[in-house]
């Protein structure tokens, strides 16, 4: 039994132009100590995905399919219950570190009240305890710069904060929302050595989201790639990296600049994710896929089993899709 | 911050200064005078009169007599009109009036305003929004002129609980209605601004944070929304508070309370130029003050703001 399954995940949002479906059936799962990237540009889901799954949605989402913690459905479970989870057991990163904390209240504050709500600890002890997860993050003079306000810190720093803000209770699950993407590439490289490192010493599972390839070669054993609210294609990292078998994923690697090609313009994949407010009959990526033909238009591409390790959704076959 | 209170006191005093300069201005430039009536005075009487209150002088000796009266004796001048009253004789009696209802209109307004807003905010799209919603549009287009006779038929005529008008040293029965009719248009207001800046703070990011975290909703609510979503509706408190203290001629009208509210009006028809000058010098000085108080509560909540 996995720790964290889901299966047939879908979202939809009520907006004022109507039904917007982010997330159309997916599943995936994470074991103990597990490392899984999810990969795509935004709009495509990748974000809702794991909202959903802990009931962070937006007022106007909602939810179908199931998602089970440690054998228990959680799916759509009331708030109250959710909360003994949340930070617990599965705690979150968010992007912006300059806007995911509360600049109104000191970081002491946030950080404590994590441990006093979940753990029952009493303020004295869990401000020892905030300390010594601040030094754990590597942030200077921890027991001076807790009484600080976010704003007192910089970008790094932030991020910092919230990484010790969610290692505060030890969960078994960090999902992390594009941990990286506010901060500049030297500091993106520090956190994600961060983040590898306490992985190690609190042996904790992750869920990486974002769509920077350059950082998931380094930091997942498994990849998920996303577009239009479904699965492209899953595999281990490596599988992905060295032998895509989805076009939209071969466009995303292609994407990534490297310094052993020499380019003037950097290739992209042409076109616009998609208008989520159309209901798609085919595969989602058809419009901007090179290798599309008549079938892509009209019927989804299942997802099929490619070997032990890989899924993959597209009417190609694994050896047509090249460059 | 005590440096930044004293300065900004300090700079009130020019902001006053040019108030009473202006003030005076206008009201000299308005055509007609306090003595003016149907019948024409003699004009022997009327130089006279002018000279009584020194009207006959250059409008900068004017201008400067007046400051000079009321920065070093704080003497507003004797009423034009109310000849056996001085202005300060006039505040003193009408603004602990204004004061009472007034300073309960707040409490009322605010209280109701804010826990109307927050209950919308947070049942967003549920019956309980559109109900609060409804009472304060319904609040909000109920001018108090409409609202002061129809509190009037049900309590005093309908029901015969309370008082028609009167004040009687405030007592609470003579209260009650004045402060009704008073706060409702601002309960309106605050109603209306603490859901729109509240429901904007709970789309926030660090609102899905401290959710993330596994707070209880009130938590999240009291400890992390409440506070910046606070912010727009003070700064609309501070020129409310001074509007409700110093009452409205409405009120004053209907329930016959005496207070300052209805002298303003009276006196600017009256051209009774010193109840004019003290009334809007009291107002003024008032704003001054509590756009400060606005200011340093806005430094208390966000720390960002450092004086």
């Amino acid at each position: 039994m996995a720790l964290f399954e889901i299966n047939d995940l879908s979202v939809q949002f009520d907006t004022n132009d109507g039904t917007v479906s982010a997330v159309n059936g997916v599943s995936f799962d994470v074991n103990e100590g597990d490392t899984l990237a999810i990969v795509g540009e935004s709009g495509s889901g990748k974000s809702q995905t794991a909202f959903a799954t802990i009931g962070l949605l937006a007022r106007n989402g909602h939810s179908t399919g199931s998602v089970k913690w440690d054998g228990k459905e959680i799916l759509n479970l009331p708030e109250g219950q959710l909360n003994k989870i949340r930070s617990s057991e599965i705690a979150m990163i968010f992007q912006d570190p300059m806007t995911s904390l509360n600049p109104y209240l000191k970081v002491s504050a946030q950080m404590e009240e994590v441990l006093t709500l979940h753990r029952g600890m009493s303020r004295r002890e869990a401000r020892a305890e905030c300390v010594r997860m601040l030094d754990a993050v590597r942030i200077p003079d921890a027991a001076a710069r807790i009484t600080m306000y976010p704003h007192e810190f910089s970008g790094g720093m932030r991020q910092r904060i919230m990484i010790a803000m969610s290692l505060l209770c030890r969960p078994r699950l960090i999902i992390a929302d594009e941990p990286t993407t506010a901060l500049d590439v030297t500091v993106q490289a520090q956190i994600m050595d961060l983040l590898r490192d306490i992985r190690y010493e609190f042996n904790t599972a992750m869920i990486l989201i974002t769509h920077d390839l350059g950082i998931v070669a380094g930091s997942c054993e498994r990849t998920m790639v996303m577009y239009g609210g479904r699965i492209m294609e899953r595999g281990t990292t490596a599988e992905i990296f060295a032998a895509p078998t989805h076009p939209y994923t071969l466009g995303l690697l292609d994407a990534v600049p490297r310094l052993d090609r020499r380019e003037d313009v950097l290739p992209t994949i042409p076109g616009e994710p998609p208008d989520m407010l159309r209901a798609v009959t085919g595969c989602p990526f058809e419009p901007r896929c090179p290798l599309a033909f008549e079938r892509c238009i009209s019927v989804v591409p299942p997802l099929e089993r490619l070997g032990e390790t890989r899924v993959r959704a597209c009417h190609r076959n694994p050896e047509e899709v090249v460059r | 911050m005590l440096t930044f209170i004293i300065k900004r006191l300090a700079v009130a005093i020019p902001t006053l200064l040019i108030l009473v300069i202006f003030s005076y201005l206008i009201m000299y430039a308005a055509p007609g005078g306090p003595f003016d009536s149907e019948r024409q005075l003699p004009p022997q009487v009327m130089a006279n009169l002018m000279a009584k209150y020194g009207l006959d002088q250059p409008l900068i000796v004017q201008i400067a007599r007046y400051v000079w009266n009321v920065v070093v004796h704080f003497d507003f001048g004797p009423s034009f009109i109310y000849k056996d009253q001085t202005v300060n004789d006039i505040i003193r009696q009408g603004f602990p009036v204004t004061l009472t209802y007034g300073f309960w209109s707040f409490v009322v307004a605010t209280s109701v305003g804010m826990s109307l807003g927050i209950l919308a905010a947070i049942y967003h799209n549920s019956w309980l929004d559109y109900l609060a919603v409804g009472i304060s549009v319904g609040a909000q287009v109920l001018p108090n002129f409409v609202m002061a006779p129809i509190l009037v038929l049900t309590f005093t005529l309908w029901l015969g609980w309370l008082p028609g008008g009167g004040w009687q040293g405030g007592q609470w029965q003579y209260v009650i209605m004045p402060v009704i009719a008073l706060s409702t248009s601002f309960m309106a207001s605050i109603s209306r601004l603490t859901r729109s800046s509240m429901l904007e703070v709970l789309n926030a990011n660090y609102i899905r944070t401290a959710r993330a975290k596994g707070l209880p909703m009130r938590r999240v609510i009291f400890r992390h929304a409440l506070k910046p979503a606070l912010l727009p509706v003070i700064s609309y408190l501070g020129p409310a508070f001074v509007g409700m203290i110093t009452g409205s001629v409405v009120i004053d009208i209907y329930f016959s309370t005496g207070g300052i509210g209805i002298f303003f009006v009276n006196s600017a028809i009256n051209r009774d130029y010193s109840v004019i000058m003290g009334i809007t010098i009291l107002t003024g000085a008032l704003t001054v003050l509590f756009n400060l108080v606005v200011d340093i509560l806005y430094a208390w909540i966000d720390p960002k703001i450092r004086y």
